[in-house]
């Protein structure tokens, strides 16, 4: 007999009625915080991400990265290093075999490399800490540094690391590495903001140069735009990303900051955006939407609308590259690298953010950590890419944090190299993104706060205010 | 006589000395102990550790013991302070009543069908029911395609109707009711197979009974159907409600809670609260309230909904 007819043949007493549902709730309710706790599925989260994990974490269809532990370097020495990334491709785990090996047996240490998927590592380095099994090296996001600093998670490096990094890295780097005031370890995977468009839609318009300033994006964006018949648009100027933490607040800051604008105070005690600067700059997003020239992308598609021709121009980082070569008809030779637009007074500023390795405070073998990470970092000699150079160049195709692996990319030409760049060139005036404390938050709610804008649901003054009252509160907690 | 028997004796008489009805009782609880020790580790000792990280101040990446003390602060911002939390409570709640509604209507609707001599009655079962047996992130990907405005399925059935494209996923206003209709999608299957378990369970004769008395369909339907299912509906209800208020993977793949939080859930906001923001006290005082919210709901469908006597 089905359980349905059981329950109406037994007449509940009131106790009981209360007793089953509570059970019945409780348990549900639990398994619901559970299935939460659990962690992402993979399948497409783009809260926390930050731009670069396209190339550094997320599965691509029919080939999703699971965590994988590998043993390497000097297998018989009795120090033992175990690395935490989040690098989980295969062809990652091949290439990070190579950068573990070599380093590992110069310094006889024997090295576990663990990879998870990037929307995984925040939830294993925090049961890690709570099941006090942590690595003793951690490749991480610089905005979660607030958290890992002050929560004691990862340690400040020796004073000769900390030299090595100030000499060899550039200042924005440094910075990105940076927080209270210190250096936190070595910055890897360097991804900067620029303005990108299709060259070939733009030869179809008769544009012959990218825009500059403001009022040349407008007007380029307008021109670039198509309709068909019904009025329906066909081809839209300029691409906004919906959905996205970074994909929203990311080209909003490089707007901002291009426009004399600031995120926050000096002090990370107030949030800055929602002044004239701020408002200015939805506004401009406002206009592109409200002439058919501005098109919102949904998160999942907005490759492909680039690459098909859908859009004409976009902000976003140089990770893009290899999505871009293999999608735009004419590959990395369609796609065109310009300076972020600026308005007149100010500079084309872009927004930069950096991973980095750092150490963990419990572990035991902090010297040969640090040791590790300065041989993974150094060129063998002058000229030549440092292994982490390699790494990033040929199996991420990143930029590389290290000042003088970017200058042997400039100095080796290659159609991936020449999308770089660009890039690289823009960092002379660049500034890493915003680590204050709890910017995750106050990233999602700006996001959500310029889309209401965006849906037309508030007015831009509006929906800034609103995040920025968000955001202060967030600070006030965080400072207190 | 052996030291075992010896010793078998004396439990024995042990045993004996305590009155049957205790010692029925003593094996009742032995034998769910398993099941009680499971529940406890499982279910109430995570509950009960739930309740206390709310009342804390937690990132959990310090060491538990040091996590502060807030008392109620997380509930009284949630509550007073929080416009989004309210906004995700709206948002659960109104997938909650669309989801249940229309599965449960539809359910019924196909189980009452498929409970006829339709022909290929095996076949339209298992094509209802495999939805089911899918995996919601692949169900959710498959239909993040058939939405998509520029390429999606549905909108090439608009464009051959003549009809205007819609944003579907991409529009605050057009979103939920989207997801919803995914739900449902998903669902479907599986309530009809309870409804029609208990279609079958309702005495041929009745209707027998029913026609000679001149009853028409709609009647019959009404006086011997719809009471016959009272404890099926129960079920459903309660079971489609609970999941529903819980609903995580669809939103999280198909919107993650977009656009501009018209599709965010309390389930999903918790998880970013405690595995992005790293707010774990303020995310658990949510599950605790979501809970309270899922207990008093069940109370009170069991009360409006079981069987009379």
């Amino acid at each position: 007999m089905p359980m349905s007819w059981e329950i109406s043949e037994r007449k509940l007493t009131r106790r009981e009625l209360i007793r089953r549902a509570g059970v019945l709730a409780g348990g549900v309710s639990l398994s619901g915080l559970l299935a939460a706790c659990g962690g992402g599925t993979g399948g497409g989260s783009s809260y926390t991400k930050p731009s670069g994990t396209k190339h550094t974490g997320k599965a691509a269809p029919g080939k999703k990265p699971t965590p994988q532990t590998s043993i390497l370097g000097a297998k018989s020495s009795s120090v033992k290093l175990t690395v935490l990334t989040h690098w989980a491709g295969q062809e990652y785990v091949k290439a990070l075999t190579q950068l573990f090996d070599a380093c590992g047996k110069k310094l006889n240490v024997q090295i576990v490399s663990q990879t998870v998927p990037f929307d995984q590592l925040l939830v294993r380095i925090t049961t890690g800490q709570l099941g006090g099994v942590t690595p003793d090296i951690y490749h991480i996001y610089n905005l979660w540094l607030p958290d890992l600093t002050t929560s004691g998670v990862i340690a400040a490096p020796p004073s000769s690391v900390v030299s090595d990094i100030k000499s060899a890295y550039g200042k924005s780097t440094v910075d990105a590495v940076s927080y209270n005031g210190k250096v936190w370890g070595y910055a890897t995977e360097l991804d900067l903001y620029q303005l990108q468009y299709n060259r070939k839609l733009l030869e179809q318009a008769g544009v012959k140069n990218p825009p500059v300033t403001w009022d040349e994006l407008k007007a380029t964006a307008k021109k670039l735009t198509k309709k068909n018949a019904k009025g329906k648009v066909t081809q839209a100027g300029f691409q906004l990303i919906r959905g996205w933490d970074s994909g929203v607040v990311h080209p909003f800051t490089c707007l901002l900051w291009s426009n004399g604008g600031q995120y926050v105070s000096q002090d990370n005690k107030k949030a800055l955006f929602n002044q004239q600067p701020g408002v200015e700059t939805l506004d401009l997003q406002m206009d592109m939407i409200g002439d058919g020239s501005g098109f919102i992308s949904d998160p999942n598609n907005f490759t492909s609308d680039f690459t098909s021709g859908r859009v004409a121009m976009t902000i976003m980082a140089n990770w893009w590259g290899p999505n871009l070569k293999a999608g735009l008809p004419g590959g990395l030779g369609d796609a065109g690298v310009a300076p972020i637009p600026y308005t007149p007074g100010n500079t084309s500023t872009a927004l930069q953010y950096n991973w980095l390795w750092s150490v963990s405070q419990n572990t035991q073998h902090a010297k040969e950590a640090w040791d590790l990470l300065q041989c993974m970092n150094s060129p063998e000699s002058k000229g030549k890419l440092s292994p982490m150079g390699t790494f990033l160049t040929t199996a991420l195709n990143a930029i590389p944090s290290r000042e003088s692996d970017q200058a042997y990319v400039m100095g080796h030409p290659g159609p991936l190299v020449a999308y770089l760049k660009p890039f690289i060139a823009a960092l002379k005036h660049s500034r890493t993104e915003p680590i204050v404390p709890g910017d995750q938050e106050i990233k999602t709610d700006l996001q959500k706060q310029i889309e209401a804008a965006w849906y037309k649901q508030k007015s831009p003054k509006a929906a800034l205010d609103a995040a920025a009252s968000q955001a202060d509160q967030i600070l006030s907690q965080k400072s207190s | 006589m052996s030291y075992s028997v010896a010793r078998g004796k004396l439990a024995e008489g042990v045993l004996e000395r305590i009155p049957v009805r205790r010692r029925h009782a003593l094996a009742g609880y032995m034998f769910i102990a398993p099941a009680l020790v499971f529940l406890f580790v499982f279910a109430l000792l995570p509950f009960l550790f739930t309740i206390y990280v709310s009342l804390h101040d937690w990132n959990m990446l310090t060491p538990i013991p040091t996590m502060p003390f807030v008392g109620l602060s997380n509930y009284t911002y949630l509550i007073t302070q929080d416009p989004l939390f309210w906004q995700t409570f709206v948002n659960t709640v109104e997938f909650a009543l669309g989801d249940v509604v229309i599965s449960t209507s539809l359910g019924l609707a196909v189980a009452l069908l498929l409970n006829t001599r339709v022909r290929l009655r095996g076949l339209w079962r298992a094509v209802y029911f495999m939805p089911y047996v899918t995996s919601s992130i692949a169900i959710s990907i498959v239909w993040a395609n058939i939405y998509n405005p520029s390429y999606g399925l549905l909108d090439g059935v608009f464009q051959l109707l003549n009809l205007p494209s819609q944003p579907f996923l991409s529009s605050p206003g057009q979103a939920l009711i989207s997801v919803i209709i995914v739900s449902v999608w998903h669902g479907l299957g599986y309530y009809m197979v309870i409804f029609l378990a208990g279609l079958q369970n309702i005495p041929a004769e009745l209707y027998e009974a029913a026609k000679v008395d001149g009853a028409g369909a709609w009647h019959r339907f009404r006086f011997v159907t719809v009471p016959g299912l009272r404890p099926t509906l129960l079920f459903v209800v309660v079971v489609s409600t609970l999941s529903s208020l819980q609903v995580f993977d669809l939103t999280y793949v198909l919107t993650n809670g977009g656009p501009v939080n018209a599709t965010n859930t309390l389930v999903l906001y918790m998880y970013n609260t405690a595995f992005n923001f790293l707010k774990m006290g303020r995310a658990t005082a949510m599950a605790v309230l979501l809970f309270i919210v899922i207990f008093g709901m069940t109370l009170v469908q069991l009360r409006l909904l079981r069987e009379r006597e």
